[in-house]
């Protein structure tokens, strides 16, 4: 070996090493949340507000990679399907704990997916329905299936499937599992990078490092690096920007998409904006008539493809996310396994949308409601746009401001014509939001009346289907009918805006939302 | 005699607290929206939200839930929070205080405030001092509350750094700290309509015979202000206080959210929001106990400064 490469060498494992040594271990991080937990219990919640911390305090089997677009190994070094796709089998990593410091069996494994599974348990329970039974013994847990299933494995790595210490759970106080959630959410113990040490309602929320957490860090140590995480509570965004300017924070989410620009400059702050699955719409009723028995030009699909084609996503893209979303071709997040890169959307060609209107009897145009939320500036910047957007083709919009339960409660109630509407996936599966916004039989495609049956038998397949290639061909299929019947008006994907201070390093919020505290450090 | 006056006045609160118990759990049902599917949002299927209101006994017709909503009430029991699923007792006796220091603090600040410069005003009347204090609160008067308080944050919390950009702080002196900006806040909105009406108190006082004659007997002018005119002036701060508390309150919803403060406030707006009919319920059934408790201290105090007053 001559010198010069010796010296490289040298240099190479100089530069590894102070590169590990960079990470600098302790101190408290903390980040500006703009509302607070509700509960926190993997299988009983709902909200993003719970599932956003739960993934902190409790690990799954398996996990979704940092892209959102796969699964990695989690609680469980390796799983294997059998060939007919019916069996999985898991292998626990070796010498697992909880937070308490008590270990964490396959027992546990079963009896945390048993309650995550039967039907009493909260809105989630579907995403485990494919399993038959389940199997412990030392460390491999067996899930006989009722049916291949390939969301299975993105199902196993999201939150409902969190293993909780069945000992510790069933010695709560409660005469239910509903009442033993309760008191035992107060104070959960799970297997997560950190574990809650105090919870004043509505003010902070601290999370300590769990030391018995299984993930190494660059240094070989257990993760996290930080000892520990305190979410601050402030409603307002201005006040949680200027506290991030202050320095009293050193992270803060939800930065409203018109400041982003300003932080970008400030020369103390990296303003990240991480990809995320969240899609924006307006959802139409597709049905003949309205709830109030008149007749709705919505149910003919030229009309619906001509108000596709007559909005400008470009143009709302600047006025509504300041330039941070990018155009919305499918009904599903550019983020989603099995987005279809060839998806057109409806580019904005006015021409083709008069055409399109003039084919139908409503050539002159018509009038048409929207219900938005009132008090969101980003509604009212949207639908005001899209007034004038429509105007050219002669659809008069009429904005109808209600507050979000209001609102909820009349599309429930299938008593709309439009509203608007955002979603995000929970799932690292395009399963989820298909049901959802394609598949008539969950919610009636929320709530728009969609239906075709060629979707529902193409879903019914791909719910089977272990090649990820025909799976991927069934999903391009169900993207094509989707967009031509246009149940929805297609509008943009933004990301999840979240500010952090410079010296904060390895935080990142994944697509599906969760944010990552377990290699996150500060600068000394 | 005055204590048969306050146990009266105190049992009259319970006709009270029954009619507004009803009208609140009537009218909270009024709204459009149920608590399942607030909660649930979105994406919940009919039957997960039916299945929701069956456990929280929303399903019941409404005389049934009233019955249970009262018996519980008559055992000191409010409920649990639907949405967080904690007794409602205890977030209310978590939170009351805070907004109780928030509303004593602020009150506090504005008479620290209205007090002399309504004094000052009086008795400089028609000069530029008199204009330039009334100039500048009838302005404050006319700014909305959340404009101040951010205002103030970003001049005296951000650029200055002189207090810290809202929060609660631990313990008293801590609670002094944090809380000085929003108090500031609700307390010049109180001290802006105080000066007005106390100015104009003061100048009626300052010009009645009594006043006159203290000044032809050769009192001094400091004598007269503290004896005759400041005594006067409190009886009607007191009584526009009490009137105000309410809109202090009304006030702290708005501060408690810019300042990130965990008071009752910002409880009762996410309940609305959340349709969290326990929270509601509880939350107002709470201020409307104290709303009446303040206008009992206010007579009473008023009744101690002056003397003509009678209780019956």
């Amino acid at each position: 070996m001559n010198r010069l490469s010796r010296a490289t060498l040298a240099l190479a494992a100089a530069l590894s090493v102070s590169h590990s040594l960079a990470v600098t271990r302790g101190g408290q991080l903390v980040y500006g949340r703009y509302a607070d937990s509700l509960f926190l219990d993997p299988v009983l919640n709902d909200a993003n507000l719970d599932i956003w911390i739960l993934t902190n305090l409790y690990d799954t089997l398996l996990q979704p990679t940092s892209d959102g677009k796969g699964v990695q190994p989690g609680l469980a070094s390796r799983y294997a399907a059998s060939s007919d796709g019916k069996t999985m089998t898991l292998t626990l990593r070796p010498g697992l704990k909880f937070a308490d410091g008590s270990p964490l069996t396959a027992a546990d494994v079963k009896w945390s997916l048993d309650r995550a599974r039967q039907p009493e348990a909260g809105a989630w329970s579907s995403s485990l329905a494919s399993i038959d039974s389940i199997a412990a013994s030392g460390q491999t847990v067996t899930l006989k299936l009722k049916r291949p299933d390939p969301t299975l494995p993105a199902a196993l790595a999201t939150f409902n499937a969190a293993i909780m210490p069945q000992k510790l759970f069933t010695a709560a106080p409660g005469k239910n599992d509903a009442e033993k959630a309760k008191a035992f959410a107060e104070k959960p113990i799970g297997s997560g990078p950190f574990v809650l040490q105090e919870w004043k309602r509505g003010s902070y929320m601290v999370l300590k490092r769990n030391p018995y957490y299984w993930k190494k860090g660059e240094d070989g140590k257990a993760l996290p690096y930080l000892d520990s995480v305190r979410f601050e509570i402030i409603p307002d965004d201005n006040t949680r920007i200027l506290k991030l300017q202050a320095g009293e924070l050193q992270g803060a989410e939800f930065i409203p998409l018109s400041r982003v620009a300003e932080l970008k400059r400030d020369p103390k702050l990296d303003m990240m904006l991480y990809p995320s699955t969240k899609v924006s719409s307006i959802f139409m009723n597709n049905r003949p008539t309205l709830k109030n028995g008149s007749e709705n030009p919505l149910s003919d699909v030229r009309v619906r493809q001509a108000l596709n084609y007559a909005t400008n996503k470009d143009a709302l893209i600047q006025v509504v996310t300041f330039g941070t979303g990018k155009v919305m071709k499918s009904f599903m997040s550019s983020t989603t396994p099995l987005y279809d890169t060839n998806q057109k959307g409806f580019p904005y060609d006015l021409a083709k949308a008069k055409a399109l209107l003039g084919a139908t009897k409503y050539k002159s145009g018509f009038e048409v409601s929207v219900m938005a939320t009132s008090g969101s500036a980003d509604d009212l910047a949207l639908l005001t746009a899209m007034q004038q957007m429509w105007a050219a083709i002669g659809v008069k919009l009429k904005i109808e401001q209600l507050d979000a339960a209001t609102k909820t409660a009349r599309y429930r109630a299938n008593d709309f014509q439009m509203r608007t509407g955002a979603w995000t996936n929970d799932i690292n599966d395009p399963s989820q939001i298909t049901t959802y916004f394609a598949v008539y039989d969950n919610i009636e495609s929320v709530h728009t009346g969609f239906k075709s049956a060629e979707i529902d038998k193409l879903f019914e397949q791909s719910q089977q289907e272990l090649s990820r290639v025909k799976r991927a061909s069934q999903y391009r299929r169900i993207q094509t009918i989707y967009q031509q019947a246009a149940p929805i008006v297609y509008l943009y994907e933004t990301p999840y805006p979240v500010a952090l201070l410079k010296k904060v390093n390895g935080f990142v919020q994944i697509p599906l939302g969760n944010n990552i505290f377990a290699g996150a450090w500060l600068d000394k | 005699m005055h204590t048969t006056y306050v146990l009266k006045r105190l049992l009259q609160i319970i006709p009270t607290f029954l009619a507004v118990m009803l009208l609140v759990f009537l009218l909270v049902r009024l709204l459009p929206g149920d608590p399942a599917s607030a909660i649930l949002g979105d994406r919940a299927t009919t039957e997960i939200v039916e299945r929701t209101n069956r456990e929280l006994g929303l399903d019941q017709p409404l005389p049934v839930q009233f019955l249970i909503f009262a018996r519980n009430l008559l055992s000191g029991d409010l409920g649990d929070s639907i949405s967080l699923k904690v007794p409602v007792m205890r977030l209310i006796l978590e939170r009351l205080p805070v907004t109780l220091f928030l509303t004593v603090y602020a009150a506090v600040l504005g008479v620290l405030m209205a007090l002399p410069l309504a004094v000052l005003a009086a008795v400089r009347r028609n000069t530029w001092i008199d204009g330039v204090i009334r100039g500048v609160f009838q302005v404050g008067l006319s700014l909305p509350v959340f404009y101040v308080a951010l205002q103030l944050l970003t001049l005296l919390g951000a650029r200055l750094g002189w207090f810290p950009i809202g929060g609660y702080g631990e313990g008293f002196g801590g609670h002094l700290y944090h809380l000085f900006l929003p108090a500031l806040t609700l307390g010049l909105n109180l001290a802006a309509v105080l000066v007005r009406t106390l100015r104009s108190a003061v100048i009626e006082v300052l010009t009645a015979e009594y006043v006159e004659f203290a000044r032809a007997k050769g009192m001094r002018p400091r004598v007269i202000l503290s004896r005759h005119v400041l005594r006067n002036a409190l009886i009607s701060t007191v009584t526009l206080l009490g009137l105000n508390i309410g809109a202090l309150i009304g006030g702290a919803v708005i501060t408690e959210t810019v300042f990130a403060i965990p008071g009752v406030g910002r409880l009762m707006v996410d309940a609305i929001f959340g349709r969290d009919y326990p929270v509601i319920q509880g939350l107002t059934l709470t201020f409307a106990v104290l709303v009446s408790l303040v206008f009992l201290m206010t007579d009473l105090l008023h009744a101690r400064l002056d003397p003509r007053t009678e209780l019956s």
